[in-house]
């Protein structure tokens, strides 16, 4: 409560600069469907697109009715677990998003197969369908993929992806929008494995970093201490002529596992007669995409691959189902699903938990909920799928391999970057809880704040954003000294901003400038020394001239308009458009048109210009008045001659004559001065020269 | 001032010499490629030899002998010694490019300019980057930022753009903007306006590129068509490049054709190239990508080719017709020569020639056209000494051998000397002690060294005679001698036990075959005899170089339209052809330096920086055009609290400006647009637009050249005065914005 107090007193102060909304859609105190959703200087993005594996149907979804999905302009995914990964067929296919979505290589690879597997072993009922076969074939067009450090620019958000260990093809995404950097380490891990690089340290510090917080203040075991004891219990049991279960999800850590067992049976040839099986299609298939994206692991295995690739095993077999499964003496198998809620590992589970011989490894972390959680808690009985209660004889080992990073790793991590925003997604509400807690203690100077907003709840920040632009060209060939005046056009694109003469414009940026000749024919048949005279009543400037290839009379008028004789019976008028000359051109081509129809009101025209000067100023005061009434409503006739005009209360007085403004309040005096330069210079004659 | 840059070509210009060019900006020199070609002439790397010491960085493009051949012998020779960037692929094949170039000449003759060893270190310190990795170097180059791009030609080619201050430089050479089977089209076109675009101009003169299609049916029918009546078909080629996309069309073909010729690829490093090529997908065509993503199909699993690294095994195929692919494209070397000379005489084999051969090489001779009757060949072969001459040699070794022996053990004295001094630091002998525990074959101390081989040898330093002492001066506490623990650490490696013994050869994978080539120290001498072969084989030249051809060079270049632009890489006819194309229609500044010639292409741009107010911004409504904003601004110069020029709204109003149109006005597409207003409207003569029955449209001035290089458009809008006009000046002035 304490944090959330502090940081609406310091709102108000800190209220200058743009405001960044972070809002967990899922994994807000919870583990399961990551999804948080990020919004900046009108620019919006998406991390994850996870479900919950413990629900189905829509209630495995993240919160996306909080969102507009079509205002989203790009989606990041960070790797292929289900809970960061699986709704997004639904969101690409089912709601109105029309952005871009981004994820590795490896990650589109093993998506296209996880999905296909979970659509078809996910039992539900038709509505219950999130998405078909279909729809992730359709997605498969849609995803775009990044490669590592690789940056991307998108409407101006520039992303770029760093390793992030985990499993294969894992991503923490670096986001910068107009130079604030927001880091999203999706799940990571610092601890380098049999095949994963660990995650790198961005070079940057981010403004933001929103954080997992999967295993809150635990440490982990050495992973040398996890591989024994791993590997201990396995040879132990074999020994005895036990069997061993591995319930494990068939990708990402299972491959970790194979990878352990197959080198310590090569090292052990007394095992080589007990078999090791993984029983599960998907990965099999996966294995594939394993033996391809070799760059994406760690230099150890690239350099077994230069001899053989560690990912064709040697002493481990495929098996499709469990009735290929000859379960005669000791054996290892790895089956999915890791919650032991069905599927071929719950069988197995089922055949063997009874005999006090057998071994079942939980090798990582588990949802709350599922069989493979109570039992690590050694109960006495489980519930067999057919409704039957056993005793559970069989030992329970729980060696975690999850890679996600422990309490020590996040801390080193947090501390090597310093970010003065942490947010913490991804973890169970009291995990998280005491995690926040101790961090506090290493961030005891009150520079960083530590948040782990629930699922919808925004997290509000501001950043002063220095907006910089560039003066570049003809407009930049003299450094200006304070007070010197800048005009020129001003481009923007991204978030970038130029400033520019307008015929630099085509230089600097892929725009164009025009100009827009005009010429008009208009019938006169009167006599041109006419026209030159009436004009000269009007105008300021006429300058007669003759045209040199026909030898006829020309005239320039304002500067701006040539009017010729083109022949007896016509007379054109020439002009580069800009709406002053549009304007003098029409009211050229009115006196012309009326010399030729009515002469008295020529006549009258000239007698209301003869008017006196006291009566046009009245004229124009009068004409101030009401425009600046229709402008700010409340405008009363003050001492001085001063006209005071006041709105929401504030007042403001306004001293015709000199165009001075006084006022307390700093808004309305800037508006009613730029109002009255308007008003004076449109009631004002046009002056002669533009330049 | 604009960011300072300096052009000078080390090797290259002027005619299709290697690619090496130096590039200093701001006082950080990169070398942009370090080539050499397939004839290792040194001579050629002079000019680089001058600077190579003061390079601190180089950036590498193609995995080929032309843009990274010289490396090994700068790095060993020249002096060069900075870090080198390059992808990922280009690295990897580069290093295999080299190894078969090592180990083609090896094989014929005393070749001593590198060694396989200075290959691998010089390619050890290679600092890879993926595509579009914005990398931002540190030290002397603070504040430069460069980044590979997508290049095509060959798997990881790179155009480098070269980023400091905001002011671009992009170094592009040999570039594709075709999409081929493995390579995706390269993205030059996609950056506008750099600041300095340093490119070829080997193409230029080069406009006959034939459609993909064709070329690839008349290639594969050549083939066929001297298969069918019995002949061998050899294509020489490059070792990890180009052929990549040969082998990916006669394996897409063969299995649509269901064909039963064999075909080999048969360089030194066949098997590892094809290994590696397998993990790069991610390098790849969109299209291979996108197979491997639905299908897990890796379009480099090659069913009908067989990967062959010695001749022998070649030698031992069934005899029949057969397609060979091997290496080096120059016929200067490597197993294509060998070939060459064995097939070159009968009129039912087929040479193929992929790729314009090197300059002054065998396979430039012979795609001369007329093609040649007789060449004059120079084959060498190295053969196992034997008789007296194995007795010579050994002599002469065991001679080297004991003269070395008694050297060292001169050293060794030596070293005893100073090592037993009289201010020895007698805690020396108890680390020594401590490792050896560990370390069963480590290094013993030279003292023990010398005790074990020499026996008793009397320090100088000592009065008398007596054996090495060493006292045992080791720390004791309360609970004994105090022991440093990590001596008794159990390292990570011993965990890892099962995978360290592949890590010896972390740079190289080196076929076993190969392998023993390389170990192979039996003395052996080189011989080599003059033929006259007779080339009676049909002699086919095709281009599969993958590169733009001319005309595609010409507008990539137009449309990126650098602000200055230098040319390299290219005979002297085609580099003068294309500076003057250039000159005329796109940019007035072009370059094309001499080797050694600095130019200096610093832009002559000003620009300054200055922070844009938020009471300035809060009154500049944007208006949006394309993917950017536009906007006038009226604005004064003031300070921010810390001293940064800042813009702040006029305290006055503004003079007024000049107002602008800004916009770029298609007559095709204000055309559709006039129709769908039901406007009649058509194209009069001379690009005039008919609007209507009387008012006319038309772009007058010197009409923009293609790409938008061009000065503000003039547009001409006459006509009578009528309803017409004013309603058709209106739809116009709808195409702009007004500023």
């Amino acid at each position: 409560m304490a944090t959330s107090l502090k940081r609406r007193e310091q709102q108000p102060m800190s209220r200058e600069g743009d405001q960044l909304i972070v809002t967990p859609l899922g994994a807000g105190n919870e583990v399961g469907r990551s999804c948080v959703y990020m919004s900046f200087r009108g620019k919006t993005i998406l991390f994850d697109c996870g479900i919950n594996p413990a629900y189905s149907g829509m209630a495995a979804l993240p919160y996306f009715d909080e969102i507009d999905p079509s205002t989203i302009d790009v989606l990041l995914i960070t790797h292929f677990h289900l809970d960061h990964a699986a709704s997004l067929p639904y969101f690409l296919e089912k709601t109105t998003f029309k952005g871009r979505v981004f994820m590795t290589h490896a990650t589109k690879a093993i998506y296209k197969l996880l999905l296909t597997d979970y659509v078809k072993v996910s039992k539900v009922s038709v509505e219950d369908m999130l998405f078909d076969e279909h729809d992730i074939n359709k997605s498969m067009d849609k995803i775009e993929v990044i490669d590592f450090h690789q940056t991307v620019e998108v409407n101006g958000i520039k992303f770029w992806c760093y390793t992030a260990g985990h499993v294969l093809g894992a991503a923490m995404f670096m986001v910068d929008i107009a130079g604030v950097r927001i880091l999203y380490t999706g799940d990571y891990s610092r601890e380098e494995d049999r095949h994963l690089r660990a995650a790198e340290l961005p070079q940057f510090s981010p403004d933001i970093c929103i954080i997992e917080s999967t295993s809150g203040v635990q440490l982990h075991q050495s992973r040398h201490i996890r591989e024994k004891r791993f590997t201990d219990v396995i040879h132990s049991t074999v020994a005895q002529g036990g069997r061993v279960l591995i319930p494990a999800f068939a990708l990402g850590r299972a491959q970790e596992l194979l990878l352990i067992l197959d080198e310590y049976w090569a090292n052990h040839p007394d095992l080589h007669n007990i078999p090791i099986y993984y029983a599960s299609p998907l990965a099999k298939k996966c294995m594939a995409v394993y033996q391809t994206y070799i760059l994406s692991m760690n230099d150890r295995i690239r350099n077994q691959f230069a001899n053989s690739n560690p990912f064709v095993f040697k002493h481990i077999s495929a098996l499709n189902s469990i009735d290929d499964f000859r379960d005669v003496g000791p054996s290892v198998v790895m089956a999915s699903p890791g919650g032991l809620q069905s599927g071929f590992s719950r069988q197995l589970f089922d055949i063997w938990c009874s005999d006090k011989r057998n071994a079942c490894i939980i090798p990582g972390y588990m949802v709350e909920g599922t069989l493979a959680k109570t039992i690590i808690n050694e109960p006495k009985e489980v519930t067999l799928m057919n409704g039957l209660t056993a005793p559970l004889n069989m030992q329970v080992h729980y060696i975690s391999f999850s890679a996600h990073a422990d309490y020590a790793q996040t801390s080193t991590f947090l501390k090597e970057l310093m970010p003065p925003n942490i947010i913490l997604v991804h973890g169970e509400a009291n995990e998280m809880m005491r995690l926040k807690q101790k961090l506090f203690t290493e961030f005891p100077d009150g520079n960083t704040r530590i948040m782990n907003p629930k699922n919808c709840e925004s997290v509000e920040m501001y950043f002063n954003s220095e907006k910089m632009a560039k003066t570049i060209g003809r407009l930049a060939e003299k450094t200006p000294d304070v007070g010197d005046s800048v005009s020129g056009i001003l481009v923007k694109k991204g978030f970038a901003y130029q400033i520019m003469a307008p015929d630099d414009l085509h230089v600097f940026s892929q725009l164009s400038t025009a100009t827009v000749t005009q010429r008009i024919t208009i019938p006169f048949s009167g006599a041109f020394g006419v026209i030159t005279h009436r004009l000269g009543k009007i105008f300021e400037s006429v300058e007669s001239s003759t045209d040199e290839e026909t030898g006829l009379p020309a005239l320039k008028v304002h500067e701006r308009v040539t009017v010729k004789q083109e022949s007896e019976k016509h007379i054109s008028l020439q002009w580069s458009s800009d709406p002053i000359s549009d304007m003098v051109s029409d009211s050229i081509v009115a006196l012309v048109l009326n010399i030729s129809r009515e002469v008295p009101k020529i006549v009258a025209e000239e007698e209301v210009a003869v008017k006196s000067e006291e009566e046009n100023g009245k004229k124009v005061e009068k004409v101030i008045y009401a425009l600046l009434v229709s402008l700010f409503g409340d405008v009363k006739l003050g001492e001085n001659g001063k006209l005071v005009i006041s709105v929401d209360g504030n007042v403001a007085h306004l001293d015709k004559e000199s165009g001075d403004v006084e006022g307390e309040h700093e808004g309305l005096k800037e508006r009613v001065r730029v109002a009255f330069h308007r008003i004076q210079s449109a009631v004002k004659p046009i002056p002669l020269s533009a330049e | 001032m604009g960011t300072s840059v300096q052009v000078s070509p080390l090797c290259g210009v002027y005619n299709e010499n290697p690619l090496a060019y130096l590039v200093s900006i701001d006082g950080f020199n990169f070398l942009l490629d370090c080539g050499w070609n397939d004839l290792f002439d040194p001579s050629l790397l002079e000019p680089l030899s001058r600077v190579a010491s003061t390079v601190d960085a180089v950036l590498l493009s193609h995995p080929d002998t032309l843009h990274l051949g010289a490396l090994p012998y700068a790095m060993k020779q020249l002096g060069l010694s900075a870090p080198v960037y390059a992808t990922e692929p280009v690295h990897r094949l580069g290093l295999l490019t080299m190894y078969d170039q090592y180990l083609s000449r090896k094989q014929v003759s005393d070749f001593d300019l590198f060694t396989l060893d200075d290959i691998d270190s010089a390619f050890q310190n290679v600092i890879r980057l993926t595509y579009s990795q914005n990398y931002h170097l540190s030290g002397k180059g603070e504040g430069i930022v460069i980044a590979p791009h997508v290049a095509g030609h060959m798997l990881g080619g790179s155009i480098w753009k070269i980023t400091k201050d905001g002011e671009e430089v992009v170094y592009a050479v040999d570039y594709n903007h075709r999409k081929e089977r493995h390579l995706n089209g390269t993205v030059l076109q996609s950056f506008v306006r750099p600041a300095v675009l340093i490119t070829d101009a080997y193409n230029a003169l080069y406009t006959n590129q034939t459609q993909s299609h064709h070329r690839d049916t008349e290639f594969l029918d050549t083939i066929s068509k001297h298969l069918e009546v019995g002949g061998n078909v050899l294509l020489p080629v490059d070792t990890a490049g180009r052929v990549l996309e040969l082998l990916l069309i006669l394996e897409q073909h063969w299995s649509q054709r269901a064909f039963s010729f064999p075909i080999y690829f048969l360089t030194y490093v066949s098997s590892s190239t094809i290994d590696y090529v397998k993990s790069f997908l991610e390098w790849m065509s969109d299209s291979i990508s996108k197979s491997f993503e639905t299908s897990r199909d890796n379009a480099f699993l090659l069913r009908h080719v067989t990967l062959l690294i010695n001749k022998a095994d070649l030698d031992n195929a069934p005899p029949g017709p057969k397609v060979v692919l091997a290496s080096m494209a120059s016929l200067e070397a490597g197993f294509a020569r060998d070939i060459f000379v064995e097939w070159a005489n009968d009129p039912r084999n087929l040479v193929l020639f992929t790729e314009t051969g090197q300059f002054g090489t065998l396979a430039r001779m012979l795609q001369s056209a007329p093609s040649p009757k007789f060449v004059k060949v120079t084959m060498s072969k190295r053969v196992p000494l034997a008789g007296e001459e194995l007795i010579a040699y050994e002599e002469e070794q065991n001679r080297l051998k004991r003269e070395e022996a008694l050297r060292a053990s001169l050293v060794k004295e030596e070293e005893t000397k100073v090592s037993h001094g009289p201010d020895d630091n007698s805690s020396e002998p108890m680390v020594i002690d401590t490792k050896t525990t560990h370390d069963v074959v480590g290094s013993h101390g030279p003292a023990y060294k010398d005790i074990l081989i020499d026996g008793f040898v009397p320090p100088s330093s000592s009065v008398a005679p007596m054996f090495p002492f060493y006292d045992n001066t080791a720390d004791w506490d309360e609970y004994g001698e105090v022991i440093n623990p990590d001596d008794y650490v159990i390292k990570d490696e011993d965990m890892d036990r099962g995978a360290m013994h592949a890590g010896g050869d972390v740079d190289g994978r080196l076929d076993e075959a190969t392998a023993s080539l390389m170990l192979d120290t039996r003395p052996s001498k080189v011989i080599s005899n003059e033929l006259i072969v007779t080339v009676s084989c049909s002699l086919v030249k095709m281009d599969y170089e993958g590169r733009s051809d001319g005309r595609s060079i010409k507008s990539t270049i137009a449309h990126v339209s650098p602000l200055k632009l230098v040319l390299v890489h290219a005979t002297a006819e085609a580099t003068e052809h294309l500076k003057q194309h250039c000159l005329n229609s796109i940019c007035p500044h072009v370059y094309a330096p001499k080797i050694e010639e600095t130019i200096d292409v610093t832009s002559d741009l000003c620009a300054y920086k200055v922070q844009l107010s938020e009471k300035l911004m809060s009154n500049v409504i944007f208006k949006k055009l394309g993917d950017s904003e536009v906007a006038w601004v009226d604005s004064e110069v003031g300070k921010t609290e810390s001293e940064k020029r800042c813009l702040q709204p006029m305290a006055s109003a503004a003079a007024p400006h000049k107002p602008v149109l800004v916009g770029d006005l298609k007559m095709q597409d204000f055309k559709q647009f006039l129709a769908s207003k039901g406007v009649q409207v058509e194209f009069a003569g001379g690009g005039a637009l008919r609007c209507g029955e009387y008012v006319t449209l038309r772009k007058v001035g010197p009409t923009g050249q293609k790409g938008g290089a061009s000065g503000p458009q003039q547009i001409l809008i006459e006509g009578p005065l009528c309803e017409d006009y004013y309603k058709i000046r209106d739809y116009l002035y709808s195409q702009f914005y007004l500023l």
